[in-house]
């Protein structure tokens, strides 16, 4: 506490003469009504911070500025650029795409129910939604417009003007009502009530076909697929991702060296190299390719990966092994892995007039 | 400053063409060639035959993967005893085990490729030396996870997703010999010595072996088959000399 408060006092210090971006009359906070996020079959509710309920005119302001590619540089990009709800909220790419081509090392995470996500980003540098929506408007590769220059093209938009006003009251538009209103709208994107949720929290036993549920079988058995210990399924809820980090040995290069650390350019802790965040698999046969370097097309490539025991690396999960699955098990296990579509939400897409 | 560079120079100058600048820090040596005389060097040559019954030709269950199943449309056969039509044995590895101590050679810098084509590898087996680059290429539409089983090198295995760059790997150390595997598919299998010399040969679709450019010496040959085990032979090779040597496998029964 007290080395926050330190750092809080030399950040003030520093700010005094040139910063506009942090309001002097206190935090930031949604003005209207809090509104109750609906729950999805297989899903718990969705977490919401004390210092950003949800409210519809959040939500509203927040799918307007996901949608607009006012938020970078060159007017090209968009959030939904690189997590397009039409992608299974990702953009299909191996990389993402920002300005002028430009391109990044990881492949797009899906922006589908990361609401549920206990840090943000492949290597988990973001701990809530608001942090992240910032990371990608700023990241040179991506959207490359400062924030500074964003809130100088919003404040100068009398539409946003009068949205942010009715979200957050009187005063300058800034970057973190942006971030707080992109936030509140990815809350809204949320769906579980696949057919896997309806077979295993909603007892509709014909929900799933018999591939399918052979596969569940198999996903779930610590001797056979093992997936389940870190794509997670909890008795009331299944979020398909322990939150913690994990090195599977993707992301070696021919010489068997890292492309990418992960987690480590965060922690630089040893034991965190090559480790990334476990992502969820709802929805996961929408959202081709796979691993945090979109190096595997398919999922039976996914399977195939994991039946092969990932690649040998210092810190290599101890989970991670050779696995025995016929052709058949591998077959299931992806027929499994298709029974996690579930409908997009109502309003998630993009709004009507920008 | 300008004016006393030329001096510094001179001084420099003086002082290296001097006999006392022997204490030098000592530069590392490049290691000493063991050089072939070309005009005494000589030639081991040979088969390598089959004694015994035919084994029984085994079809592999490539249940484990349909496209693999595609890819060998009239299915795939045991190959790890390959007997030819003059009774030899294909994929023997001959090489001198012993004879060549104290010999250094220079060290190759061209690839060896080992392919995985048709849920097989290819070459079965093979050599390479010691720090040689070593690429595993991956030809087929699905993914393999090579896994050299080496006890002297470290042992490693990697996936390899179709479309993959080939890998690019060395074994820094002799071993004779490395089973290599694919986590993925269980039946496909590779072997790879790993020499410090380049005295050695693999037989042949007749069995023919020919380690040629031999010095003149007494070594011991070895013949190493991947099921039927190994062989010895004392040999002596006179200068220019061309041996001639034949070993010969049983069967299993």
């Amino acid at each position: 506490m007290s080395f926050s408060k330190w750092s809080c006092a030399v950040v003030s210090v520093l700010l005094v003469s040139c910063a506009t971006e942090k309001p002097a009359n206190g935090p930031v906070k949604p003005i209207g009504i809090a509104v109750t996020l609906p729950v999805s079959m297989g899903l718990p509710p969705v977490p919401i911070p004390s210092d950003n309920p949800p409210t519809a005119e959040t939500i509203r302001l927040g799918r307007r500025l996901y949608y607009d590619t006012k938020l970078s540089r060159d007017n090209t990009v968009s959030c939904a650029s690189c997590h397009s709800p039409t992608l299974g909220f990702a953009d299909g790419r191996k990389v993402s795409s920002g300005v002028d081509g430009k391109t990044g090392a990881r492949n797009a995470p899906t922006v589908w129910n990361a609401a549920f996500a206990s840090a943000q980003f492949w290597d988990g540098r973001a701990l809530t939604l608001e942090e992240q929506a910032a990371g990608p408007i700023a990241n040179p590769v991506e959207m490359d417009l400062a924030h500074e220059q964003l809130e100088g093209r919003l404040n100068g938009d009398p539409a946003y003007r009068d949205l942010f006003t009715r979200a957050f009251g009187p005063g300058p538009i800034t970057i973190e009502k942006v971030k707080k209103a992109i936030a509140s709208f990815e809350r809204t994107v949320v769906s579980g009530n696949s057919p896997f949720d309806r077979y295993q929290f909603g007892g509709d036993k014909k929900a799933m076909n018999e591939s399918a549920i052979r596969g569940l079988a198999i996903f779930q058995d610590p001797k056979r697929g093992n997936c389940a210990v870190c794509h997670t399924i909890e008795k009331s809820h299944a979020l398909f991702s322990d939150g913690k980090f994990h090195n599977i040995g993707t992301g070696l290069d021919e010489q068997g060296e890292w492309r990418d650390k992960g987690r480590y350019e965060v922690t630089k802790l040893d034991a965190d190299r090559g480790a990334f965040r476990t992502p969820t698999l709802r929805n996961i046969a929408k959202t081709a390719p796979y691993m945090h370097d979109g190096s595997q097309k398919t999922l039976r490539e996914v399977v195939d990966f994991y039946v092969g025991g990932g690649s040998a690396n210092p810190h290599l999960d101890k989970e991670i092994r050779e696995l025995k699955l016929s052709q058949k098990d591998r077959a299931d296990l992806v027929a499994f892995l298709e029974a996690l579509n579930s409908e997009l939400p109502a309003d998630v897409g993009p709004p009507g007039s920008l | 400053m300008k004016n006393a560079g030329p001096l510094f120079l001179l001084i420099a100058l003086t002082n290296c063409s001097g006999p006392t600048n022997t204490a030098k820090p000592p530069e590392k040596q490049p290691p000493e060639y063991f050089r072939v005389d070309p005009s005494t060097a000589g030639t081991v040559f040979g088969k390598v035959s089959f004694e015994g019954k035919l084994p029984a030709r085994q079809k592999i269950d490539l249940d484990e993967d349909d496209q693999c199943v595609k890819l060998n449309p009239r299915g795939m056969f045991d190959a790890s005893i390959t007997v030819n039509k003059n009774r030899t044995l294909s994929n023997v590895f001959v090489y001198v085990k012993t004879g060549l101590e104290g010999k250094t050679f220079p060290k190759l810098q061209e690839p060896v490729v080992l392919d995985q084509r048709g849920c097989q590898f290819s070459p079965r087996v093979f050599a390479l030396r010691a720090g040689q680059p070593f690429h595993v290429a991956n030809s087929d539409p699905v993914t393999h996870n090579v896994h050299p089983i080496a006890k002297m090198n470290r042992e490693w295995n990697q996936s390899q997703s179709p479309g993959d760059a080939p890998l690019q790997r060395k074994f820094v150390r002799p071993e004779i010999m490395i089973r290599i595997k694919c986590n993925v598919h269980s039946w496909m299998r590779s072997w790879a010595a790993v020499m410090d010399h380049p005295y050695y040969a693999i037989t042949a679709t007749d069995g023919s072996f020919a380690i040629p450019n031999l010095p003149p010496g007494q070594y011991t040959l070895e013949a190493w088959h991947e099921k039927l085990g190994t062989q010895e032979q004392k040999i002596r090779v006179d200068p220019s000399a061309k041996v001639q040597t034949v070993f010969q496998f049983q069967g299993e029964n």
